[in-house]
């Protein structure tokens, strides 16, 4: 077992746009301690003004994504012993993202993309209807199984250089979601997903630098998706027919 | 005077979980046209709350020799003869359009046999392979597809906006209107409505070991006890055998290990590591969750227990490899918080998991004040004294389906908006700014007392003197809150102040929870009284019934009404088989 420092050196990013500030504090070291339960710290016994957000504390909601030491991370699943070895830490609200304060985020950008990119499913049966029968034996099924598992967290968004360029990107998330419907053989509006996603900030803006990919903590990988879609759209522009 | 803002809007949704969100899309298909639908939630849209959090699955028969009539005696026989068995019906026969919706319409996509159909395997307590699910994640399904809908519907969107109080007419015939708080700025705002659905969830995280969302704090049944609405059942707290046990200090610290674990060979060991369980039950580890719960809790209490105060969960035996294989997400989760589930011990403790008590409802979520419905963990009634596993997000889907056509129907009635009473407002408000009067102190230290006092006192194994304790305890730490402040020169997302708001919650279900727990001399379900263990005549089976007049908290007993179905009977079949699931 490795030895735990007593102490851990914790500078928080505070304030709103426009008036960042960086503050430090000196939280007690615990065995058993995750970076959300250091922000939670700090804010129950130093500083009860320090605003940030968690739910679900197991990685099923997303919701305390934060920049640690400078890498989009789920507070709630990171042990402090993974990201601070010398004791220090630097947290900061998820990247290329407005700041609501301190370290929550304003995600109504990153959901207002998904959105635009038709990420959801077009229904071509009702409730009175039997189930469609496929199953993940099927390729299509397969490929779009490989994405369900995201929980729109956000860390592939934060990660993206191309977001930080580009504004009007799509982003990772949202266009692997329209993936995996594109390959569900029960949505019925494939070609709106496609006018969807191949427009200004669309799939094409993806320079496949595949931060998505490296930081995604479900080990999903949406620049394969981001791949699947610009062959579809492009096929799609000459004319072609999917073969699925 | 302080500053409210105000909106109005025809329906009104509280919350954002299987609840809120169908309620959402049925009132829109419902409704006329025209009609101003507004969702409100303490979190983001879809990310807070519980249903995101479901590992099991969903109930509902779907042939193969398992019927509604099976899922409800199922769901019946669970609850301990509690149920209002009008609502466990519709619960079981709505489930079956329910599941259908979210496939076909929604968009989940559920496992499948290799034949197309939905794969079903059976949890405890049913009686056929009925459980729905996607891999052991269900509930990141549902809700991930439910959001993405209601994301994209021309509906008003609240979000981190926190529901403080039900705001009623001046002559206390109807509800007005609700109070917020929007937590980015600090500001309050009143939502005026013809409708408004409470569906904020549950979530006894007034225990010491808890499994809910951190944003749960039963702010929807404080409301509702403060509006004067009755609330049943509100003994009945589930507790999950095995919430990991990390330290006082870590958010961790509670949260489930899956039940899996147990049923796939996985041994508890107390702190001098020697297995325990067949000291209790004959079945060992795999005995039903009410009985491991109180087994590690008797061994806690003799003090049998490892550093951290719990027990420990064993699954190397079954081979490292294996149990990574078989629990992925398990040993991964584990392995990012510094554990080794596969290959050494982890800490373990029952943790309080499932509300079954709540607002008291109709099978059509109308409750005793016109204009308010209930659906979801906040709603009595369904589970009776025990929730089966698969059955909470088949109830929160179902009935906030339900609450949407209603409300959607209702409304159609229902002429101009309602004044809200000012008295009523401004009291409200008063209580929310409160702390903001008191010289600033630390909130948390009273929550871990209280969580203690819940724990030790009205816990997984209760007694009068217990009890009678425990009230004592409830009534210090209520009052020190009142004593204890909140700086308020920032408001703006300022937790501390909600963290105070979620303390006043607690602390008043608690109180509702301790009467109606002393109320109930027998044991049923998730209630065991060790002064009074035995199940009661159920022919004669009671509900607890508490509600609040001005300051007080009045408890009575209300017969069950077996409308379907009698102790001792049954609606299946003279033939049917007593089980369809194959022996293990």
């Amino acid at each position: 077992m490795t030895a735990t420092p007593s102490k851990l050196t914790v500078t928080v990013q505070r304030g709103t746009e426009g008036a960042i500030r960086h503050e430090v504090f000196d939280v007690p070291a615990y065995e058993n301690q995750t970076v959300l339960d250091v922000v939670t710290w700090i804010q129950q016994m130093a500083d009860p003004t320090l605003s940030y957000r968690f739910a679900c504390r197991v990685g099923m909601c997303g919701s305390c994504a934060m920049m640690v030491n400078g890498v989009p991370r789920w507070t709630c699943r990171t042990h402090v012993n993974k990201v601070a070895a010398d004791g220090q830490l630097a947290i900061a609200p998820l990247r290329n993202l407005p700041v609501i304060k301190d370290l929550a985020a304003d995600m109504d950008p990153f959901f207002d993309k998904w959105v635009a990119a038709e990420a959801r499913h077009h229904p071509s049966a009702g409730r009175s209807d039997e189930f469609d029968p496929v199953t993940s034996q099927e390729p299509a099924r397969a490929e779009a199984d490989l994405g369900i598992e995201c929980i729109n967290c956000g860390i592939c968004y934060a990660a993206c250089d191309t977001v930080a360029g580009n504004p009007d990107y799509l982003g990772p998330a949202a266009l692997q979601r329209a993936w995996t419907l594109l390959n569900d053989s029960r949505d019925a509006d494939a070609q709106g997903i496609l006018a969807a996603v191949s427009g200004k900030g669309g799939c094409h803006n993806c320079h496949s630098m595949g931060s998505c990919a490296q930081y995604c903590p479900n080990d999903l990988n949406p620049m394969r998706a981001i791949a699947g879609l610009k062959r579809e759209t492009v096929r799609a522009a000459w004319g072609g027919k999917r073969d699925a | 005077m302080v500053h409210i803002d105000r909106h109005d809007t025809d329906i009104l949704i509280i919350g954002t979980g299987g609840a809120g969100l169908f309620a959402a899309l049925h009132a829109q298909q419902s409704a006329p046209e025209g009609t101003r639908i507004t969702i409100a939630v303490k979190g983001l849209i879809g990310k807070c709350g519980c249903t995101r959090m479901v590992q099991g699955g969903y109930n509902v028969a779907l042939g193969n020799g398992d019927t509604v009539e099976r899922h409800f005696m199922d769901t019946i026989q669970g609850g301990k003869w509690l149920p209002n068995q009008d609502m466990a019906w519709k619960l079981c026969e709505q489930a079956v359009v329910r599941i259908h919706e979210l496939e076909n319409e929604i968009g989940c996509y559920f496992d499948r046999n290799p034949d197309g159909t939905l794969h079903q395997k059976a949890f405890a307590g049913q009686t056929a392979d009925r459980t729905v699910h996607k891999g052991d994640l269900t509930g990141i399904e549902i809700i991930s597809r439910l959001m993405e809908q209601v994301l994209a519907q021309p509906v008003d969107k609240l979000q981190e906006h926190r529901a403080i109080g039900l705001i009623p007419t001046r002559d206390g015939s109807a509800l007005a209107g609700v109070l917020f708080i929007d937590m980015r700025t600090g500001g309050f705002r009143l939502v005026r409505a013809k409708t408004v659905l409470m569906a904020t969830g549950g979530g006894p995280t007034m225990y010491k070991y808890n499994t809910p969302s951190g944003d749960k704090t039963m702010d929807g049944l404080a409301m509702a006890l403060r509006a004067g609405l009755p609330l049943r059942d509100m003994e009945m707290v589930q507790f999950h055998p095995t919430g990991l046990l990390a330290g006082d200090h870590t958010r961790m610290t509670g949260t489930v290990l899956e039940e899996g674990l147990r049923g796939a060979g996985g041994q508890l060991l107390n702190g001098a590591e020697n297995r325990f369980m067949f000291d209790y039950d004959p079945k060992g580890e795999r005995a039903t969750r009410d009985v491991v719960s109180r087994a590690i809790y008797a061994e806690m209490r003799k003090n049998n227990t490892t550093d951290n105060g719990g027990v420990f969960i064993s699954m190397s035996h079954l081979g490292p490899d294996h149990v990574r294989a078989k629990f992925p997400g398990m040993v991964k989760r584990c392995a990012d918080s510094g554990f080794d589930l596969a290959g050494g011990l982890v800490e373990v403790v029952p943790t309080a998991h499932y509300f079954m008590g709540g607002v008291v409802v109709d099978a059509d979520t109308r409750t005793a004040m016109e204009g308010l419905y209930v659906a979801g963990e906040d709603a009595g009634g369904a589970h009776g004294s025990n929730r089966l596993g698969g059955n909470g997000v088949a109830n929160s889907t179902v009935y906030g389906g339900v609450a949407g056509d209603v409300m959607g129907a209702d409304i159609r009635s229902m002429g101009a908006l309602r004044d809200p009473c000012p008295e009523i407002l401004q009291a409200e408000i008063d209580r929310a700014l409160h702390p903001l009067s008191r010289p600033p102190g630390l909130v948390q230290p009273m929550r871990h007392a209280l969580q203690e006092a819940m724990w030790e006192d009205v816990g997984v194994m209760r007694n009068a003197a217990g009890m009678e304790r425990g009230l004592t305890r409830l009534a210090e730490i209520s009052s020190e809150l009142m004593e204890v402040g909140v700086a308020g020169d920032d408001l703006a997302f300022n937790l501390t102040w909600h963290d105070w708001l979620n303390l006043r919650s607690l602390c008043d279900i608690s109180g509702a929870i301790t009467l109606a727990a002393m109320a109930r001399e027998n044991s049923r379900g998730a209630h065991y009284r060790e002064d009074f263990p035995e199940t009661g005549d159920l022919d004669a089976s009671y509900f607890t019934v508490v509600t609040q007049t001005g300051e007080a908290l009045d408890v009575r007993r209300d017969p069950v009404q077996f409308t379907k179905v009698r102790p001792g009977e049954t609606i299946l079949p003279e033939d049917a088989p007593e089980t369809l699931v194959a022996a293990q």
